[in-house]
């Protein structure tokens, strides 16, 4: 028998098989989004305590972030991120002791460091009928560094679209040819690669609560050291874990969510360190959102952090007084403010965070006195189209 | 630190009470809010990954990592 | 064990519903139903134009306003599909022409004035709409209404969801619109039946029913006579009077959804247009004219006088 279509039929039938409840698929965004962010960010000086020599000015910095996510097609979503950023400031340099025998810090140089950065990055996403697949790749560039890097991802969904189980993996291969190289003695071309894995998992409890927590380990190689501080040796391997969790909870009366996130990291550096950090998003009248935010962080020291160089020390004995790998705290809090008019959306951030010694949750054997504290303050916008 | 075995006892346990309820995935009420995802802003996101990977030791874990950088 | 059928009634979209469906454990047919009865349910409250805090309400609370509202994923495809029974019909099918039902006061058997009708008429067309992608820009004093397709659709969606939850062999029916979960497990169809809107006592066609939908459009309910004349409880929304088309339709297509559209068009269309339209489509299908004569293809054979039963659920 000859069946014939009207077609009436054919339309009507292409667009209600599209319909959410009848396709059941994932499907990426309807719309495209382009994204601005400007922030600048500002380390406090250092005291003169801290540093009796030599400059006291820190780290400023100024970032213009990019993104711009599209639909391609039915199934697809095209994503490009670019970022620039330019430094001006000083960095630690080496430690030494001061006159009354405490360590003191000695910032590099006496005219600074500027320098830029830029970074771009493209990835494309597929959409299937229980999950996605994704890559990207990317290339960032500044005066004394270059990477190159490429990640690919992939999640499904279970259970009636209740559990999602994500797979990424990432391998960035990076050049470091550091400025000024003959002239302070410095390692002229290095190159580093790391490679990282991450297993994640997200369960729906409810039509108001999400959970997810994921296992990372990540495995760096070559060169590790930082070509910048004077008596800087590290190994040159390094394997990280890091186990985060996640929680969002909608609480419909208040009309706010709450985020809660905790991670736990361990490295073979010995450094091992707990990050917990809520934040709470409050809608308001009109299309308004405050959202303050609160972190804690704490680490321990690397098996090999000293406060205090040794400048005799072979290179097969590991040292560094880079503050970064030191036993010490840090809070940090915040303040966004978020406002929605159709299709442009506006947002406005500061946040301040203090490290220091007191607010450790490790033992702190040796301190490092060039702990950092900073004030960021972010606007940018978003617009759909 | 010691108390890890119970957190993490405690998240998993979490994780499975009260029965798991219908919900679609292209239209979830209220997990589908901006305010629900679990990255609501991407860019404020990737700004503070980039900042706490260069002002402490400990980064990485939640996301396949991104570009380096020389950042001291 | 054995698999039996399961059957659960509730009520929702304003008409009793039934889940039909064969397993062979009853906490799990339960349990499966309870989230299908749900996901009508969910549909209900999203879409429904009298709960204060539905979508739907939000989206007509929203007319005039410059800034417009975003659309979800299933709004922003319910709307595709609107759109595509506005053009399939010339303009007939029209979920902006709520408010012309409303001046039509059925129960009272009042007739409004041109005026009125008039007035009304300058809120209501589908391409008054601003509509792109995710953003939606309802102009002041429009609304729309999705209640002539959210029901089928919710028909599909939970054949599509029982599927999913691994019942092969079921019939859904809400209200009178059904969904094929999956034929019977020896692979017949489902008889359903079809009401006869003088007798609801009565069938007036049998459709059988292997896959895919049927809905019905029809004015069992509501309907008037003024003048001698008999009028049917659907408005043309380019007149503002009602239709004087077909008085009642049903089809069988491979979407609910589809076989819902498609009957309103054809109940939308003059008598012959309407029928014209319905054999065109090459679709099973029954209609009843005003003048009560009975037509169709595609049917299957009814006993005479067959009573509609509780095993053939009712249009």
């Amino acid at each position: 028998m000859k069946t014939h279509y009207s077609r009436s039929l054919i339309a009507l039938s292409t667009t209600a098989l599209a319909l959410p409840g009848i396709s059941q698929g994932d499907a990426p965004p309807l719309d495209s989004t382009f994204s601005y962010k400007f922030s600048n960010y500002k380390e406090d000086d250092l005291s003169r305590t801290e540093a009796p020599f030599g400059e006291l000015e820190r780290y400023d910095i100024d970032v213009h972030q990019f993104q711009l996510i599209t639909p391609w097609g039915r199934n697809m979503a095209l994503q490009v991120d670019g970022n620039y950023e330019s430094l001006s400031g000083a960095s630690p340099w080496f430690t030494s002791t001061g006159l009354d025998g405490e360590p003191v810090v000695n910032l590099s140089g006496a005219s600074g460091i500027r320098d830029r950065r830029s970074e771009l990055a493209i990835g494309a996403r597929y959409y299937l009928e229980n999950g996605s697949i994704g890559g990207n790749i990317g290339y960032s560039e500044e005066d004394d560094y270059r990477a190159r890097y490429i990640g690919l991802s992939g999640e499904r969904h279970f259970n009636n679209d209740l559990t999602t189980i994500g797979l990424g993996f990432s391998h960035s291969a990076d050049d470091i040819f550091p400025t000024d190289a003959s002239l302070f003695n410095r390692v002229a071309s290095e190159s580093k690669q790391s490679t990282s894995l991450v297993l994640s998992v997200s369960q729906i409890i409810n039509q108001t609560t999400t959970v997810q927590t994921a296992l990372s380990i990540t495995e760096q190689s070559g060169y590790l050291s930082d070509p910048y501080k004077l008596f800087d040796v590290r190994p040159d391997d390094k394997t990280q874990f890091a186990w985060s969790n996640s929680f969002r909870h909608f609480f419909v009366e208040a009309e706010a969510a709450a985020h809660v996130n905790y991670r736990l990291y361990h490295d073979d550096f010995g450094v091992s360190s707990h990050t917990l950090d809520f934040a709470w998003h409050q809608n308001l009248p009109d299309d308004w959102r405050i959202i303050p935010n609160i972190r804690y962080y704490t680490q321990s020291a690397a098996k090999f952090f000293t406060n205090i160089d040794n400048p005799f020390t072979s290179s097969d004995q590991y040292q560094s007084s880079d503050y970064r790998l030191a036993a010490f705290g840090a809070i940090s809090g915040g303040f966004s403010v978020v406002k929605n008019w159709g299709v442009w959306t506006g947002t406005l951030t500061a946040e301040r965070y203090v490290a220091k010694e007191k607010y450790s949750g490790y033992t702190v054997a040796l301190p490092s006195t060039a702990l950092v504290s900073y004030t960021r303050l972010s606007v940018g916008f978003d617009y759909t189209f | 630190m010691k108390q890890l075995p119970r957190v993490l006892a405690l998240f998993l346990a979490f994780a499975m009470i009260s029965g798991c309820v219908e919900v679609r995935p292209w239209e979830r009420g209220y997990l589908a809010r901006d305010e629900m995802a679990w990255d609501s802003d991407p860019l404020e996101s990737a700004l503070n990954d980039h900042i706490f990977f260069s002002k402490e030791a400990s980064s990485g874990g939640s996301s396949a990592a991104g570009g380096g950088c020389g950042c001291n | 064990m054995q698999a039996t059928l399961r059957r659960f009634g509730f009520q929702a979209m304003g008409s009793p519903c039934e889940l039909q469906f064969y397993s062979d454990s009853t906490i799990e047919a339960k349990k499966a139903s309870r989230r299908l009865a749900a996901e009508v349910v969910r549909l209900e409250k999203k879409y429904s134009r009298f709960l204060r805090d539905s979508y739907l309400t939000a989206i007509n609370y929203s007319a005039g306003d410059s800034l417009g509202i975003r659309l979800d994923s299933e709004t922003y495809r319910l709307l595709e599909h609107a759109l595509a029974c506005f053009e399939e019909s010339e303009g007939l099918f029209d979920i902006t022409s709520a408010p012309l039902a409303q001046l039509w006061d059925f129960r009272n058997a009042r007739v409004p004035t041109q005026a009125q009708i008039d007035s009304a008429l300058e809120h209501i067309g589908f391409h008054r709409l601003h509509w792109k992608k995710s953003r939606l820009h309802l102009p002041a004093g429009m609304s729309i209404d999705l209640g002539g397709i959210v029901k089928e659709y919710a028909a599909d969606a939970v054949a599509s969801n029982a599927r999913r939850l691994g019942i092969t062999h079921g019939l859904v029916n809400l209200g009178g619109d059904f969904a094929v979960i999956g034929p019977k497990p020896d692979d017949s169809p489902w008889p359903v039946g079809i009401v006869d809107p003088r007798k609801p006592d009565t069938l007036m066609a049998k459709i059988n029913l292997g896959s895919g939908g049927i809905a019905s459009s029809g004015d069992y309910a509501r309907c008037f006579e003024h003048e001698g004349k008999r009028y049917s409880h659907i408005i043309n929304p380019k007149t503002g009077w009602p239709c004087e088309g077909l008085r009642a339709v049903s089809v069988a297509a491979n979407l609910s959804t589809v076989a819902g559209s498609m009957a309103t068009i054809a109940m939308l269309k003059s008598r012959d247009a309407g029928i014209k339209y319905l054999k065109d489509s090459g679709l099973p299908h029954v209609y009843m004219t005003q003048e009560e004569d009975v037509g169709g293809e595609g049917l299957a054979p009814l006993a005479a006088a067959q009573t509609a039963t509780d095993e053939q659920a009712t249009a």
